[in-house]
């Protein structure tokens, strides 16, 4: 009897908490509700900051994975730690645009590039930053034995494949001249090989005796990471901080904080953490934007990000033998239609009751902050305009025949829209049921994909295997400083999720990656012209770009924060 | 006994295989794998999902797979994180401490508050004071404790400051020093209690009603006749007759403490094997949550053994 009963309860235990599995994104939800109602008669402030002197609490919400070498991570906890450890041979301004930083470089043709180095760059272990070192981290990324990543930010040099595949012991298109000079083969001149080169160079010193296999569980990996950033690693305790002081050999200068720890914390500590000052800066979610607001001594800070969120249609599946997209699913392939569905979508008070307000309203699947965007002077703006919206139905051919209210397709048969989107924080169920309702006001009849928000792993799943329940799906894309977008939206793309075939944006997306492109303000215009044909096609609605958000305390200063992220952390420092 | 503790020990063996099966299939069929939420066109590419599908093996067939797990397991290997990118043990390990430190500070806890509460209760029954614990132990036996952990944060830590709000140590710190071990216990205190709340208030009930049953029995009306003095009959007594059902959940404390903390820890922000669990689920390290999953289930086996054999201990009525 006894036996039985606990082999019950171990069974019921092992149940219970796959289904905790299951609804991992909705227990997060959970929080963020209690969040909001315990934070609610909360209106003291508190502002004794517990930091000592010159300590940055950088918080962040998930536990790192624990990499702290580029090239090792994946998480974008780890690559925010990183930032602040490493440094780049070249970063991206403002616009999303290459500049030269700790190298510059030089080309005639886009295919060999000679970079140079600048001279007494000091690692954190007191050795001197060569070129060696970054061919050293070419080498690490393209071994066979390599178990991160970041394979594609080598693969273009001349030799990797071989390198990768045992056929080389080099990889013969990275040449060290000296120590401060290098020159990169590529393999065919490109227009985004910049875009695409790994530019983190690795310690050679500290890494080179390990064997590549062992690298990514090595301490020198996870525990006493160097780099030749601003920060030095102090302390690491996994799972809960990263403690790092200042490294004084700074190539840009000293730093001015002499201390930064890294905490987790879980979401729904944030405001409260915020306010009595125990944490100073945290990337914050748009819930906790109207709270934190009412506080004297915390700021927000809104960046314009690399992110945006869409709807998207299902225009066929993908051959994945063939690795291309084929267009047979023929339910939204009138143009109509979608430009219909878009200007029959309140976008304005969708922004305002479920992302307070923070994000901005786009018409083009390229975030603003890339240099190639498209004026939106030059777009079809789809501002909410239901009249509109149920004309073009009508000419569509959408008529409501039966007189239920709803229109039905041009055959007259039934019309009805499943729209699919993922489970997560409670405005998500809000979002959706504003969605279906601004559609079924025009008259299309909606919804929602197997019946409730879809658990996101789940969702993932079903795109990737082009499952018939997601007809019309809400999705989000954040992209890197690399403006060209034919990962997303080609044909033969895997992420092209909608399927979408059209010969025209094709030829536009290679033209962009052609030779002629190599001007710039040539490529720039090829990709306006795609995007205008995207404004047309519609082939997803670009909804809005999301804002990125973070919670500052108003002692720190100097902060710069740009679409990539924190940045610039040696000129961040504590107003006494 | 010995011959019933070796039975209850070979009965367990089919028990764990049957358990394997379970862990492994509802893991597999968690949506997903650890590569599902990681698609990032700018900073990885099919192929090497693919790649790293095929070297892992999630490709095989299922049974293949599972044969394979269990054949590691039986050797004693757990597998590799894919997250942390090592060994299961050494990741489970390095969290395993936190969580121990804080089970048992929340049993003393535990036992401290339900000996003394539990003991006034039961001496002065249907009193103010009587019905004050009442209510709080019914409080705590209601109230989830995601609930009560975000409600203690909210006040013991940001309102009052008396306790840190996460963590399980103050950042630098030399470890081993008089100053690490009580800034340990500062931050233990408050997660501890929230996890202890529940065993709490249903013990210090169950003492309580045990205390108050015991003393309408003929031994302690004999007790009195003969003269003893009450705090006498209350202390040695009764409390001997009314601790040997509580002695007994001691058992099942292991358990409910560990698979209790992967709530609580995650809310303090603890870094236990509890929050471990709860983000090996999120991106679906496989190898961690089985081996987690299976952790908790034989310490459930272990417990129910214990609480067993511990009865016939403080019970010699008992015999196997």
């Amino acid at each position: 009897m006894k036996k039985k009963f606990s082999f019950l309860f171990v069974l019921i235990l092992a149940v219970v908490f796959v289904m905790a599995a299951c609804s991992g994104d909705t227990s997060g939800e959970d929080k963020e509700e209690k969040d909001t109602t315990e934070e609610k008669s909360n209106d003291e402030k508190g502002s004794d900051a517990s930091s000592e002197e010159g300590q940055l609490t950088y918080a962040v919400d998930t536990a790192p994975e624990g990499l702290f070498v580029p090239g090792f991570a994946g998480s974008i906890i780890d690559s925010r730690i990183n930032d602040l450890i490493h440094d780049s041979l070249i970063s991206a301004n403002e616009n999303m645009e290459y500049t030269p930083h700790v190298a510059e470089w030089e080309t005639e043709d886009n295919k060999v590039f000679t970079f140079k180095l600048k001279e007494g760059v000091k690692w954190h272990n007191g050795e001197e930053l060569t070129m060696e070192d970054w061919q050293f981290a070419i080498e690490v990324l393209a071994h066979p034995d390599y178990d991160g990543p970041r394979f594609d930010y080598v693969k273009e040099i001349e030799g990797a494949e071989e390198f990768r595949k045992g056929d080389a012991d080099t990889v013969k298109g990275f040449e060290v001249k000296d120590d401060y000079t290098a020159v990169i083969t590529f393999n065919e001149a490109k227009v985004n090989n910049l875009e695409n080169l790994w530019t983190n160079p690795m310690p050679k010193a500290e890494l080179e005796d390990i064997p590549v296999a062992d690298l990514s569980s090595a301490p020198e990996v996870r525990e006493n990471s160097v780099g030749f950033g601003p920060f030095k690693v102090k302390e690491v305790v996994e799972g809960e901080y990263v403690s790092l002081e200042r490294f004084d050999d700074y190539w840009q200068g000293e730093p001015k904080l002499s201390e930064v720890l890294i905490k987790v914390i879980d979401p729904s500590l944030t405001i409260g953490a915020l306010q009595n000052g125990e944490i100073d800066f945290m990337e914050i979610r748009p819930d906790d934007v109207e709270e934190l607001e009412t506080l004297d001594h915390v700021r927000i800070e809104e960046q314009e990000g690399l992110g945006y969120s869409y709807i998207g249609f299902r225009f066929g599946h993908y051959d994945k033998e063939n690795r291309t997209a084929v267009a047979d699913y023929d339910k939204f392939k009138s143009k109509e239609l979608r430009q219909a569905m878009f200007y029959a979508l309140d976008r304005e008070s969708l922004v305002d009751s479920y992302l307070n307000g923070k994000a901005t309203i786009v018409n083009t699947p390229i975030p603003s902050v890339h240099w190639i965007v498209a004026d939106e002077s030059e777009l079809t703006q789809y501002d909410y305009d239901p009249e509109k919206a149920k004309e073009l139905l009508d000419k569509a051919g959408y008529k409501d025949v039966d007189g239920d209210g709803f229109v039905e397709d041009p055959d007259g048969e039934k019309f009805v829209v499943k729209f699919g989107h993922y489970a997560g924080p409670a405005a998500f169920e809000g979002r959706t049921q504003a969605i279906m309702q601004n559609w079924e006001d025009v008259g299309i009849k909606t919804e929602l994909a197997t019946g409730q928000l879809v658990e996101f792993n789940t969702y993932n799943e079903m795109k990737d295997n082009d499952d018939e329940n997601l007809e019309v799906f809400f999705g989000a894309w954040s992209v890197g400083s690399d403006p060209d977008p034919s990962g997303l939206w080609h044909s033969t793309s895997e992420w092209n999720y909608g399927r979408w075939v059209n010969e025209e944006s094709d030829k536009l997306l290679e033209e962009g990656l052609s030779e002629k492109s190599f001007e710039q303000d040539y490529r720039k215009q090829v990709y306006i012209d795609w995007q205008k044909l995207y404004n047309e096609e519609l082939p997803g609605l670009p909804l809005w770009e999301n804002l990125d958000l973070y919670g500052i305390n108003n002692h720190i200063q100097g902060v710069t924060i740009d679409a990539t992220g924190p940045r610039e952390f040696h000129e961040w420092y504590i107003e006494k | 006994m010995i011959s019933y503790t070796l039975r209850r020990l070979l009965g367990m063996i089919p028990l764990l295989i049957l358990i394997s099966i379970v862990v492994f299939s509802l893991a597999k069929l968690m949506p997903g794998d650890p590569f599902s939420g990681e698609i990032d066109p700018n900073n990885t590419s099919v192929e090497y999902i693919e790649e790293m599908r095929e070297n892992l093996g999630y490709n095989d067939p299922i049974p293949v797979q599972y044969q394979r797990w269990v054949t590691n397991l039986a050797q004693g290997d757990l597998g590799k994180s894919t997250t942390y990118k090592k060994p299961v043990m050494d990741v489970i390990l390095e969290r395993l401490p936190n969580t121990i430190f804080l089970a048992i500070t929340s049993l003393i806890i535990t036992y401290i508050l339900a000996f003394t509460l539990g003991m006034y209760s039961g001496r002065k029954p249907y009193t103010l004071g009587d019905n004050v614990i009442a209510t709080f132990n019914y409080g705590g036996i209601a109230i989830p404790q995601y609930i009560i952990a975000i409600v203690a944060i909210y006040f013991f830590s940001f309102k009052l400051g008396w306790f840190p709000s996460n963590g399980s140590i103050t950042p630098g710190l030399e470890q081993g020093t008089w100053e690490f071990w009580m800034d340990r216990i500062h931050h233990v205190v408050l997660p501890a209690m929230t996890l202890g709340l529940f065993s709490t208030a249903s013990y210090t009930q169950f003492l309580r009603n045990d205390i108050v049953q015991n003393s309408q029995m003929d031994y302690v009306r004999s007790a009195r006749a003969r003269g003893t003095s009450e705090s006498a009959i209350y202390n040695k007594h009764i409390l001997r007759n009314s601790i040997i059902p509580l002695v007994t959940f001691f058992g099942f404390d292991l358990a409910t403490l560990i698979g209790g903390a992967i709530i609580t820890e995650t809310i303090f922000t603890y870094p236990g094997i509890g929050m471990l669990f709860i983000n090996a689920i999120d991106t679906r390290d496989y190898a961690v949550v089985m081996s987690l999953t299976l952790l908790f289930s034989f310490l459930t086996l272990f417990g129910n053994l214990i609480a067993d054999l511990l009865y016939g201990v403080v019970d010699p009525r008992i015999r196997y």
